[in-house]
């Protein structure tokens, strides 16, 4: 009758909706499988347990992707997006004369302090160190974007 | 006779030179590093323009003993921060 109980419980905590994430429920069926007795309820508890994981495996293939943790991957069109981004959030430079293609100390009048700064606002937005040997050949947003593509293996 | 004519356009630095500007590059470079260890947020703005104001204001000079001298400010400004941000942790 116990086991009677318990499968219904655990039939209770599979019917909410599929956004629930597994892990709350497996969580929540060790605590159920735990509180009842050893030996035929456990048994009960696993089977009933892998059945509704079962379930939940053959719906979340409706959940598009699961991302355990990590970010999204990086594209060439959004790394330059946020090159781009992080250029016209910058002081000194002009946003209309911004291109991709233009040089910072020949086309924006820039020094080689404010490519300095401007390569540390690149390591702040993409979480990553450039050493200075590589950091001071970047002098287009064209570069860097060719560069962080190389460095995160990004192909498109 | 053909005499050696050197190839470097003239605005080329010397070797000291490049090297000494690859040296204020990197001084720069971990400085603002170590600005970005500052906990609060007004003082390390006011840190980096200080920084910035500093080593742009000094950026046309050309006698080398100058700027040996300002690197070693550059230097000795650089470690008292790192100190006081490793006494403050």
């Amino acid at each position: 009758m116990a086991a009677r109980v318990l499968m219904q419980c655990v039939r209770s905590l599979a019917r909410p909706s599929l956004r629930l994430c597994s892990a709350n429920l497996t969580v929540r069926a060790a605590a159920v499988s735990s509180t009842a007795p050893h030996r035929s309820l456990s048994f009960a508890g696993d089977s009933a347990r892998t059945r509704w994981l079962d379930q939940t495996r053959i719906s979340s293939l409706s959940v598009s992707c699961r991302q355990y943790g990590d970010l999204p991957p990086l594209t060439l069109g959004g790394i330059q997006e946020r090159v781009m981004y992080v250029l016209k959030l910058y002081d000194k430079i002009n946003p209309e004369k911004l291109q991709v293609s233009s040089h910072f100390m020949k086309d924006l009048g820039l020094d080689s302090l404010d490519q300095v700064e401007i390569i540390m606002a690149m390591e702040d937005e993409f979480g990553f160190e450039i050493p200075d040997a590589e950091a001071e050949k970047l002098m287009s947003p064209d570069e860097i974007v060719q560069y962080i593509a190389d460095k995160k293996d990004v192909y498109e | 006779m053909n005499m050696v004519v050197s190839r470097l356009p003239p605005a080329a630095l010397s070797l000291k030179q490049f090297l000494q500007r690859q040296r204020v590059l990197g001084l720069y470079r971990n400085m603002l590093r170590t600005i970005k260890q500052v906990p609060d947020a007004a003082d390390q703005k006011y840190l980096r323009d200080w920084a910035r104001d500093e080593f742009k204001r000094n950026k046309t000079a050309t006698n080398p003993d100058a700027i040996r001298m300002m690197i070693t400010q550059a230097n000795n400004h650089l470690e008292e921060l790192q100190t006081s941000l490793a006494l403050a942790r």
